[in-house]
């Protein structure tokens, strides 16, 4: 386990988080789940993180609110309250004003941020480059979509993107082709000498530019391309020296069999060695951790697993959920009313904590629901 | 009339009404937790009581009555304890539907008291009761409350 404990930062007053092979933060609407992460991502990678922004002429002048405002995005100065905030990673005191201030030699990236607002990184259907966007947004953004726009020009040219018979497992590709693309195929076009990200059989007529995809094809684009950046083609497992992968609300825009894949997904991308930490809303993510934790327990076969997500019993697949299986899971509800973060992992339904039983405020409504029927049908006249 | 009279006026329960939670079975004594028990106003084993005049129906356990402090008539818990299992929704959820059908008839006494209809866990609770499982039982009137019935004094 890795212990991050961030005290008064921003709306987050005590978060101790112990974290795990997979990690799920969970909570209502800005109750400091995104600032948890991109702290993580800056204890993990400062010299990368301040070699990247200085690349790209970001100058904070050695000062922490400066620094704050260019790396989480404009106006974010405002979470770090001089002499209450404190952050503890490993056990250690990080002493944020000092790294502010001296830039650190940057080493090799370990952490691999794919943020909420992904959808933006997508302008006319092509990635946007780091000095596309205004000074005053988030890094992790910038960053993200400057990765994606090398991955395609690098890695694609005048290739089909998906189906990509060197990228994901079959099975997966044959999931998303059922569960995404709908039988699309996402390719590269031109229209002159510009290049765009296309839906369809084939250049020209029948190709569906960006703005007529479906929301759920605009928010997945870019996941599959940061999944694509994080299982690259070859025999080894993982990119360069990343161990760590972030992703935001991976459930965004998607239905819940898109759910499903994309969770599938985030198992082999565990049982390829990366740490994940995921930020959602979505009851379903919770509903395949409950379903972990009691498998794990019941000590059932993979077989299950694969069933629960009517995903084929392969022998890729069988090695995925067996890792899924295996790794610890660590889920944290980041409590708005109180600026707590409580660890519910045991994920109880009948736990007396509501943040537990409630599964941080997302089974909450149907909870209330379910009660309330229940009581009017019991008492009907 | 109140719970026991009501209970005594009640076909096949005449002598049923049990005081505080004499009706349960010991076993089943530690799955129910009552904030005082001096409000309780009774207890009736409806299982064992029907078994004869009705032994083919799917019979509801217990009916378990309190005195909250905010309400002015005493509430009825009808609790049924059992196993917990997803396969057991549509056995319980029949049951629940003889009780509102017999609460209409015969138990009919009983009727007027404000009530839940709750499955109580007779075992180990880990189990998750799916979406439509829940609306199904919902919608019969039906809750799952976990291993334990929690009765507090104000409701």
């Amino acid at each position: 386990m890795k212990s991050l404990h961030i005290q008064n930062v921003g709306q987050i007053k005590n978060a101790s988080l112990e974290l795990g092979d997979l990690n799920i933060f969970v909570g209502p609407q800005a109750t400091g789940k995104s600032i948890a992460l991109q702290l993580l991502k800056l204890l993990i990678d400062a010299g990368q993180v301040q070699e990247e922004m200085g690349k790209y002429g970001l100058d904070w002048s050695g000062n922490l609110p400066d620094f704050l405002d260019a790396y989480l995005g404009e106006g974010m100065r405002s979470i770090w309250k001089e002499g209450e905030s404190q952050i503890h990673w490993l056990g250690k005191a990080v002493d944020l004003a000092q790294m502010a201030k001296r830039r650190r030699k940057a080493k090799a990236e370990e952490l691999f941020f794919i943020p909420a607002q992904r959808v933006l990184t997508l302008r006319d259907g092509w990635p946007r480059p780091f000095t596309d966007y205004s000074p005053g947004d988030p890094f992790a953004v910038r960053e993200f979509s400057e990765k994606l726009r090398a991955l395609v020009e690098t890695e694609f040219s005048g290739e089909s993107l998906f189906p990509q018979s060197k990228r994901l497992k079959k099975e997966f590709r044959d999931l998303l082709e059922r569960d995404v693309f709908s039988k699309f195929a996402l390719k590269i076009d031109k229209v002159r000498s510009q290049k765009r990200l296309v839906l369809g059989a084939g250049t020209g007529e029948g190709s569906l530019p960006y703005m007529v995809w479906s929301a759920g094809q605009r928010e997945f684009v870019p996941l599959l391309l940061g999944l694509y950046w994080l299982m690259p083609p070859s025999a080894v497992a993982r990119r360069g020296e990343i161990k760590w992968v972030v992703l935001e609300e991976l459930e965004m825009g998607l239905h819940p069999r898109a759910i499903s894949v994309v969770l599938l997904l985030v198992f082999e991308l565990i049982q390829r060695g990366y740490r994940v930490c995921l930020s959602t809303h979505s009851s379903q993510v919770l509903d395949a951790m409950w379903t972990l934790k009691h498998l794990r327990e019941a000590k059932a076969q993979p077989e299950v697993l694969l069933e629960v997500f009517a995903a084929p019993k392969t022998p890729g697949m069988l090695k995925i959920a067996d890792a899924a299986l295996t790794k610890s899971v660590k889920v944290h509800y980041f409590d708005g009313a109180s600026g707590v973060s409580r660890d519910i992992s045991n994920l109880d339904p009948w736990s007396e904590e509501a943040g537990e039983s409630g599964w941080g405020g997302l089974s909450e409504f149907s909870g209330r629901a379910n009660e309330a029927v229940a009581h009017a049908v019991a008492n009907a006249k | 009339m109140n719970f026991k009279e009501s209970v005594a006026a009640t076909p096949h329960l005449k002598n049923s009404f049990c005081e505080g939670l004499q009706a349960l079975r010991a076993e089943d004594k530690p799955h129910i937790e009552v904030e005082d028990t001096r409000k309780l106003a009774g207890s009736v084993d409806v299982d064992t009581a029907l078994q004869k005049a009705q032994p083919q129906a799917n019979r509801w356990d217990f009916a378990i009555a309190y005195n909250h402090t905010n309400r002015r008539e005493e509430f009825v818990y009808w609790t049924e304890l059992h196993t917990a299992s997803n396969s057991q929704v549509k056995v319980v959820t029949k049951k629940a539907q003889w009780l509102v059908c017999w609460l209409k008839n015969e138990g009919h006494p009983l009727a007027g008291f404000e009530r839940d209809i709750l499955w109580v866990s007779s075992g180990a609770t880990s189990f998750n009761l799916t979406g439509y499982q829940q609306k199904q039982m919902a919608a019969a009137g039906l809750r799952h409350v976990g291993s334990k019935l929690r009765i507090r004094n104000k409701r």
